[in-house]
Formats: structure tokens, sequence, C-alpha cells
């Protein structure tokens, strides 16, 4: 028995409700720490998981899109910055981790200048943001604020997923523009890869201007949902694998940030997941260059700028067969994909990535950045 | 995964589901991608957005008459907070844009650049 019931049992008055709950919680926490030793750091608020910590600077703000610069680790830097082009549903901490496990900070340590592109929550009278706005003016801005920021005339796209898509689009529609180099990862272009989608919005029941008129803004929930689909027990195979490995700290701090990044999804834009509905996932127009922003075709044939596709071999989000085509529709005679064993996520970030892909990345970047 | 003295039924029953969940996803994923069922589930979202709409403004109701907020309300909440941020985000841009001008005629040494002159290595 320890002081304080003791104490509780010869002078119950002295002691107060606070003071026993504040020693009961001292009691569990002590026990969870010595026999659960994976349990023993665990953060206590979200803030204390530390993601995005590598310190930027906003530099422009229109909409939804955020772009901003990261201070260089090195002195000297390559002449062509990197501008990295987020998922418009995903945040862009993803890449930023943690200390250590941060593509942007590999990518500073190597000496590249690095900008990104990241997305925010869309307000209710933001729904009515479509692909080309993205595209055109979103991502157009933010190329030409680089310029500017830079001093450089031209910039390295990297798009992640549907940021790929983005990517692919602007450098198609815009060939004479500020894009030097052009790497994609996992960029869905063809709808017929993505088969559960694609019969759910191509069936009769499903009206997506309904869904709109309700909801404005996809929401996240749903988002969530259409995804976990693709896999329905991931998420449980996932947290038998942290109870697997609970007694390690690094593993458990890990996932806690993978959960939390999963967890933190932006909704989209109404009109943007209308075009991604009907002009992708129902009409297929990207695949067969017919799809139309702003009164200009998007033709991927336009792509001449050195380009690099990286695609995952156990991505269930975009599968390769969502992604392959995009390397014959592109032009440029330097171009080149590489599959890299893993999935969606740990294609950028995780133990996977830091040894496969960032190396690849850096070397495929660095003979094209002076 | 288990090692091999480890005879926790437990353990070896949940390196059992982190084996198999592959295929018992990928067999839920063809159940749902069938014609039926993809029908069907359009038809249960349109109904859950009637019910939804039925439902919040009744509730809409309800909470206006207790003084509450209603979900409409917060979610207005939230866009004011939005546009406050991008305000917040212009003074910031403008702040950096005035530091940025003030170290260019400042006498003083402006914070060190990096020079865009690096090479990659050659391949061996």
């Amino acid at each position: 028995m320890n002081a304080t019931a003791e104490q509780l049992a010869t002078d119950p008055e002295e002691i107060t409700q606070a003071e026993v709950d504040a020693r009961v919680d001292q009691l569990v926490r002590r026990t969870i720490e010595r026999n659960i030793p994976g349990l023993a750091d665990l953060p206590q608020t979200e803030s204390e998981l530390e993601v995005g910590t590598s310190p930027k600077e906003l530099i422009y703000s229109r909409d939804t899109a955020r772009l901003y610069h990261y201070d260089s680790m090195v002195d000297e830097v390559y002449r062509v910055p990197i501008l990295i082009v987020m998922s418009p549903v995903a945040k862009g901490y993803i890449l930023d981790l943690a200390k250590g496990q941060s593509f942007v900070e590999y990518f500073l340590s190597k000496g590249h200048d690095v900008y990104m592109l990241d997305w925010h929550a869309p307000r209710a009278d933001q729904s009515k943001l479509g692909l080309a706005n993205y595209v055109q003016d979103l991502v157009g801005d933010c190329i030409d604020k680089v310029v500017e920021d830079s001093g450089e005339p031209d910039v390295t796209l990297v798009g992640y997923c549907m940021g790929g898509l983005l990517s692919v689009c602007y450098a198609a529609l815009n060939p004479e523009g500020a894009v030097k180099n052009l790497a994609c990862f996992t960029t869905p272009i063809n709808s017929d890869g993505m088969t559960l989608h694609q019969r759910w919005v191509r069936s009769e029941s499903f009206d997506i201007d309904l869904l709109i008129d309700e909801l404005g803004n996809i929401p996240t929930e749903l988002i969530n949902a259409s995804m976990q689909a693709l896999r329905p027990l991931q998420r449980n195979a996932n947290q038998l694998t942290l109870l697997n490995n609970v007694q390690n700290d690094e593993f458990v701090k890990a996932h806690m940030r993978f959960e939390r990044w999963a967890a933190d999804q932006i909704p989209l834009p109404g009109v943007l997941a209308k075009d991604w509905t009907n002009s992708f996932l129902k009409d297929n127009l990207l695949v067969k260059n017919e799809l139309e922003l702003g009164g200009k075709r998007v033709d991927f044939s336009n792509i001449r700028v050195p380009f690099l596709h990286v695609a995952a071999s156990f991505d269930h989000i975009i599968p390769e067969g969502a992604s392959k085509d995009l390397i014959n529709l592109v032009q440029s005679e330097d171009k080149e994909e590489i599959v890299v064993r893993g999935g969606h996520v740990s294609l950028v970030a995780g133990g996977n990535a830091m040894y496969r892909l960032w190396p690849k990345l850096d070397e495929w970047v660095s003979e094209r950045a002076e | 995964m288990a090692d091999k003295d480890n005879l926790d039924p437990m353990q070896l029953m949940r390196d059992w589901f982190i084996q198999s969940e592959k295929m018992w996803s990928d067999a839920m994923t063809e159940f749902m991608a069938d014609e039926r069922v993809a029908k069907s589930s359009g038809r249960f979202m349109q109904e859950a957005l009637h019910t939804q709409r039925m439902f919040s403004e009744s509730m809409g109701q309800y909470l206006s008459n207790l003084n509450m907020p209603s979900r409409g309300d917060i979610l207005d909440l939230k866009d004011r907070v939005s546009q406050m941020e991008e305000t917040m985000n212009a003074v910031l841009i403008e702040m950096r844009a005035l530091r940025k001008q003030a170290d260019a005629g400042s006498a003083a040494a402006p914070k060190k650049k990096p020079t865009r002159t690096k090479k990659a290595a050659k391949k061996s």
C-alpha cells in the first residue's frame, strides 16, 4: 500500500480528491512506463508529435493555395529551384514528417532550393474552384512566384498523386512556361485502372450534382471512406502491427505520425470534385488527350521537358494501371519511369523511401538543375 | 511477426490477420465493385443526403430554440476564422517582402543567401 492510501485511511479529510486523482494518474503512468516501454514517451497531444518542423516561410497565399519556401541548409545550392506540388486532399507535412524522416530535409541537405505548394481547406465560398482554377490560376501563380522569389527563370516541378496530375496538366498547357524538369509520383491519368471508383461513379444512382448541392465541398470523411474502401482491412492490420511493435518507441512514434496524417485530410472543393468525377473517373478524358481546361486542350504530347514518373508496385490508391500510360503520352526525349517496391505513401515517406526513392530522385534532379 | 519461440496465441492470430489482410481486403473491394452493390450504395448515399438535410433542418430549429449553435453556425465560424487567417497570411507575406527590401538597403550585413552555383557530381 502506498503512502497516499495509508494517509487516506487514517486522515481522510486532509487529502483532496484532486490529490488522489493525481496520485492514481501517476501510478498508472508509472506502471505503463515500466511494463510497456513503447508507450513510455507516447505524445499526449497532437502538437507533441511535431510534424512539418523544417523551417519555412509563407511567400504566397491565394484561395486554397499556400506557397512555402524552406530555409536553405547549405551555403551552395543548385541553380534551379524545386517546387513540390502536393495533392489537394493531402497535407504537405507527409513530406516533412520528422527530423531524419523528411523528404524536404533530405533535399535541402543535398543542396536544393525547395518550395512547396500546400493546400488549405476550402471555405464554402471556394466550392466553385475547379480543375482549371487549380491548374492555370493556382499552380500557375505559384510557379511565377517561385521564379520571382528565386530570381531564376525556370523550376523543377515535382508533383505527388493529384499534385502530379495538376503538374502534368500545367506542363501540357504551358509548354513554353518556366517548367524545366518535371517529376511526378503516382500520377492518375487513366481511370480504367481505378476500377472500384470508376464503377461507383458510373452507376446510374450516383449523382455528383446532388452531393455538391447538399454538401458544397466534399468533406474529408467521405474522401477517407472512399480511400479506405480500396483496402478496407488495412487499418485493422496496421493497428495489429502496432500492437506487435509496441515495445519499439520509434515504431510507435512513426506509426502515430502516419496515422495523424492519414486522418488529417483536406476537403475537396465541390467543382474540383465534380471535374474529377465527370472528366476523369467517368469519361476518362485525360488519357485520351481530350480534357479541356479554360478552353485549351490538355495534350500530353506538348510535354517535351525532361520527365520522370515514379509508380509504386503495391499502390492500391493509384494502381500502376492508372498511371502507366503517362510515360508513353509525354513526348520528352529525356524521359524515364521507375517502379519502386512500396505503397502509395511509403513511396515518398518512411524507411523505404529514404533508401530507394529519395537518392534516385536527388540524382535525377541534380543532373538537370544546373 | 512472431518469433519462432513465441507461442502467444494472440500474437499468432495477429500475424495471421496481418498476412492475410490483403486477400480479405481484395475480396471485399471486388464485392463492392459489383454493379448491383455500386447501384445500391449510390442509392444509399442519396437517401443519406436527404435524411441528413431533413435532420439538420429540424435539429437547427431545436438548437436555435435552445440558444445553441448548429453545425451550420460552426461552419460559418470556421469560414470566418479562415478569412482572418488569410488576412494574417497577407500581412506575413508583406512583412517578408519589407524585410527583404530592408536587408537589401541596409548597411548591416543581410542574412546570407546561398549561392546558386552547385554542380552535380560527375558519374564515374
